[in-house]
């Protein structure tokens, strides 16, 4: 009863998103995507095919030349104080978890949210060690980024992200710099925020993540969205022969 | 919806209007500062005019390239002191290449003492100011040389108070004659600056020949090559692509530096438009030709040094 | 690149020294042929210098003239002024030491206490200083290293907003400073011609480091903003200052600054060579700063900006911390060249250091003792270059230690 009163609120809505690029190349062709609150999409699809873009212009760190793209209910435009308002909302991570190495963990995660939300340090001090708790490296508090592991960076990165409360988390490839013996321990992370009923985009390769966790699985290609559908069908019954080839090569 | 967002939080309008903001502040400045300079020179009777540049100029120059004269105009002995640059930093080119390539391969010589040297060289020269080392050249060492039958000589060369003899040279009456005689303030200047650039570039040698990965010596030397040809068919090419751009700051450095001559009272460009200036009173006019000269100076280095950049990088592919 | 080739040679097989100096320098016959000849010939100047320093120089000259080339002219009544100044000087700058260091007295520290407590005995009684001026210096550094010692020793209760703040205390000092050396407000006014020596150098020096610092961060964010009119704004300031000699700058501002400036808002000569000297340096700081700010990944801004950051926070609280760390190295060099290039006010009439040596060396008293002023000067100033340098590279290296900078 709850789960089918939050599907129906619209998260994220992209329509007709074009982007070229400087350079002229036409990165982004037409593409829509609807995610409801609470929802964990995946976007699949062979490297160069836009998926990354179209994940980065729903923050703001992409442009995009025509579409409309609503998240949460703001219109990404060209208002400087609506794109704040978005980032705010919207957390995000990355491939090379570009945590800040100047910054002790704990400073990683009380910065943004200090500075943008302007709440009291000891507070949101608090906080942070719950969250660090939650990512199983609260030991770690006090050292520096350069010190940890690539799995422990990017778990302090999602804790980082979930300091500011967001509506919505994007992750852009967030095994793909990590050592095989790594991508577990993130994934698993991933997949309990899921469970706590996190809205999350996810740009990834791992298959199994994406049949475990996904609610709905996206292929992209040379720009394009080419299929949408729930996992099961995805992997087992894919419909567009993009998706078949690209299944098959990944398999 | 668009036309309603306020202009100072707009994404596209923004950037504009700061840029328009800063163009304007420094358009004002400038015209502000023009319109002084219009005011002040008019009132000193001073007015922007090249035609003094044709009048008598009343100075003699130590030596020169072209024929000069004091009652020659003063373009030309701009030109004279243009010359003299360009022949100092020239020589200096050469000599402070010279002088730090080897220095800089030294600091890799087996030989520890070699290594060291190499090491106490640069940083004696480099932690002094170039202007005292010039001072120091000039009058303690140069100054202080014997002349006549006791100077310093070899075959081709004698080095005297009065001056770098090239050639054969001869003593007549004391004082020695031979094809090239070179002025002590030319000889001292250019001494100096080979020392001082010679440090630098050493530095810039050292860099270029350690910014090539230790897996190329390990290369060459699993080949079979010797130490001597690791280094010049294998390393040093490599080291090239990193050392040339370094060179051409210091070859740049060292053609500013070569206005230094002034002080040892060698007649290069600054030290004519100095005295230009002191006898005319043309302060514009003097010091938009300097500048403009060593701008074109800098430049002629950067496009020769360019150009061997091409050279070495089209040599990787 | 280097550091990580020294760890791969394999560990030192203990040799005797004798073997060690033979593989050193006599490897092969060629090397004990160079190494011979280099020892001759180090020995033989050594030699001659030893001997021009010991029997022929005649050191009276700096001796005579000690204070002229540490001050200048400054009036004989007011350089309690310039005693006050340096215990303010010594007094943060014990202070600074300490919290820098805390508690810890790493070899260079000790190294350095003992080159002080050194030179503070010898220098003053070398150059036949009265004993009581001899005992002031011996109190100015005690005072030195008893904060040194006690700042180390309270740092740790020290908040950390006083530390991060504690950089802006030098303007303060310098602004204190220049009201003791000017005068006004009640004190006597010593004009700007009667300060010279030593004292002008590090007014000059001074004045150029501190402000260079500002302006060449705001020309290197112009030169990296994604604004194209900023950006050609700096590059073109930024490449005309690299372009010129510095000796011609100074002589625009000698010579032009007055006609384009309102009649009467024209500084002095003094401050004309400082603003220049500013300006120069401003854009070669401004190049190190860019180069530091281009080391900072992408990545790094995305981060924050996605986290919401803005532009100005973004900058402040995550590039700047981490690219002024990468341009350090830079910065120091360029502060060493400023203090080198002070040497060029000479050439515009200023009596700065170097311009004072050459008064004194044109009194007939002192004709021909050119060689003895020009080693005391480049020992002078071969030290403070020297000791920039180490520590800049003592710095990069704890810096290196801590990994604070995001690498690509």
């Amino acid at each position: 009863m709850t789960q089918a009163l939050a599907a129906d609120v619209v998260m994220l809505e992209a329509r007709g998103v074009n982007t070229w690029y400087p350079n002229g190349h036409h990165a982004l062709r037409n593409v829509d995507l609807t995610v409801h609150q609470g929802e964990v999409v995946v976007i699949m699809g062979p490297s160069g095919s836009g998926k990354s873009t179209f994940l980065r212009t729903f923050n703001g760190l992409e442009d995009f030349q025509t579409g409309s793209i609503i998240i949460d209910g703001i219109n990404i435009g060209d208002d400087l104080r609506q794109r704040d308002a978005i980032r705010r909302e919207v957390g995000m991570v990355f491939q090379q978890f570009n945590l800040f190495p100047h910054l002790t963990v704990l400073d990683n995660l009380t910065l943004a949210p200090v500075l943008v939300r302007g709440r009291a340090k000891t507070q949101v001090e608090r906080q942070a060690l719950e969250l660090l708790e939650r990512v199983g490296i609260h030991e770690q508090a006090h050292k520096y980024p350069g010190q940890l592991s690539g799995g422990q960076q990017q778990r302090v990165a999602i804790a980082r992200s979930l300091c500011m409360e967001p509506r919505l988390m994007l992750f852009d490839e967030p095994t793909s710099a990590l050592d095989p013996e790594m991508v577990q321990e993130v994934l698993q992370v991933m997949q309990e925020l899921a469970a706590g009923g996190m809205t999350m985009v996810v740009v990834t390769h791992e298959v199994r993540f994406a049949r475990q966790v996904a609610d709905r699985v996206v292929l992209m290609a040379d720009g394009e969205v080419l299929e949408i559908a729930a996992p099961e069908q995805f992997f087992s019954n894919p419909q567009h022969p993009r998706s078949q080839q690209f299944l098959s090569q990944i398999n | 919806m668009r036309a309603r967002i306020p202009w100072w939080r707009h994404r596209r309008v923004l950037p504009w209007l700061i840029q328009a903001a800063a163009a304007l502040l420094v358009l004002l400045v400038i015209s502000a500062l023009i319109s002084n300079l219009v005011v002040n020179l008019s009132a000193a009777g001073l007015l922007l005019s090249w035609r003094w540049l044709g009048t008598p100029a009343g100075f003699d120059l130590g030596e020169t390239l072209l024929p000069y004269g004091a009652g020659d105009p003063y373009w030309l002995a701009l030109l004279s002191g243009l010359l003299n640059s360009l022949r100092v930093i020239a020589a200096a080119l050469v000599g402070a290449t010279a002088l730090g390539t080897a220095v800089g391969l030294a600091s890799f010589s087996r030989n520890a003492l070699l290594r060291s040297l190499a090491r106490v060289y640069v940083e004696v020269i480099r932690n002094c100011p170039l202007l005292m080392q010039l001072l120091f050249w000039y009058f303690v060492v140069f100054l202080g040389l014997p002349d006549g039958a006791s100077a310093l000589h070899l075959p081709g060369v004698v080095l005297a108070k009065s001056g770098l003899h090239l050639g054969p040279a001869a003593l007549v009456d004391g004082v020695w004659r031979a094809p090239i005689r070179l002025s002590l303030e030319f000889t001292a200047l250019l001494w100096a600056l080979v020392v001082y650039s010679g440090a630098f570039i050493a530095e810039v040698v050292r860099g270029g020949v350690q910014a090539v990965p230790p897996g190329q010596w390990e290369a060459a030397r699993s080949l079979g090559l010797r130490p001597r040809d690791s280094l010049a068919r294998i390393v040093l090419p490599q080291a090239l692509r990193v050392i040339v751009p370094g060179l051409n700051n210091q070859y740049i450095a060292l053609a500013k530096n070569s206005s230094l001559a002034v002080a040892v009272g060698y007649g290069d460009l600054y030290s004519v438009a100095e005295t230009t200036l002191n006898q005319t009173g043309r302060a514009i006019e003097v010091v938009l030709i300097v500048l403009g000269s060593y701008l074109l100076i800098d430049l002629a280095i950067s496009a020769l040094m360019n150009g061997l950049n091409r050279l070495v990088q089209l040599h990787e592919r | 690149m280097s550091s990580s080739r020294h760890q791969q040679l394999p560990p030192q097989e203990q040799l005797s020294a004798l073997e060690t100096l033979r593989l050193a320098c006599f490897a092969n016959p060629l090397d004990g042929l160079i190494s011979l000849a280099l020892i001759s010939a180090v020995l033989a100047a050594a030699w001659q210098l030893l001997r021009w320093a010991l029997l022929q120089a005649q050191w009276g000259v700096i001796a005579a003239n000690s204070t002229l080339l540490a001050l200048g002219r400054y009036p004989e009544p007011q350089r309690w002024r310039l005693w006050l100044l340096l215990w303010l000087l010594s007094t943060v700058a014990g202070l600074s030491w300490g919290l820098l260091r805390r508690q810890s007295w790493p070899r260079n520290d000790l190294l350095a206490t003992a080159v002080l407590t050194g030179l503070t005995l010898w220098a003053p009684a070398a150059v036949a200083q009265p004993l009581a001026v001899q005992a002031h210096w011996w109190g100015l550094t005690a005072w030195l290293l008893l904060l040194r010692s006690s700042a180390g020793a309270m740092a740790a209760r020290v908040p950390p907003p006083v530390l991060q703040c504690w950089a802006l205390l030098w303007p303060v000092v310098y602004v204190s400073g220049m009201g003791l050396i000017a005068g006004g407000l009640g004190l006597v006014r010593v004009p700007s011609p009667l300060w010279g020596g030593l004292l002008l150098t590090l007014i000059e020096a001074c004045f150029a480091m501190l402000l260079c610092l500002p302006l060449g961060l705001a020309l290197a964010l112009g030169r990296s903003s994604g604004l194209p009119l900023l950006r050609m704004g700096a590059v073109a300031y930024i490449e005309f200052i690299r372009g010129a000699p510095l000796i011609t700058l100074l002589f625009l501002g000698q010579n032009i600054l007055g006609f384009l400036l309102p009649g009467g808002l024209s500084p002095d000569r003094i401050w004309r060579a400082a603003w220049v000297l500013t300006v120069f340096a401003s854009a070669y700081v401004a190049e190190a700063l860019r180069a530091g700010l281009a080391a900072i990944p992408r990545g790094q801004v995305e981060a924050a900006r996605s986290l919401g950051l803005n532009t100005a926070q973004t900058l402040s609280h995550v590039v700047l911390p981490q690219a002024i760390k990468v341009a350090l190295p830079a910065l120091v060099g360029q502060f060493i060249s400023l203090l080198q290039d002070t040497t060029l006010l000479s050439l515009i009439g200023l009596m700065e250091l170097l311009g004072t040596a050459r008064t004194v060396l044109a009194n007939p008293e002192f004709l021909g003792r050119n060689a003895e002023v020009y080693v005391v000067l480049a020992l002078l100033f071969w030290c403070c270059c020297a000791a920039l340098g180490l520590g800049s590279r003592a710095l990069e290296v704890r810096l290196n230690r801590q990994r604070s900078v995001a690498v690509r």
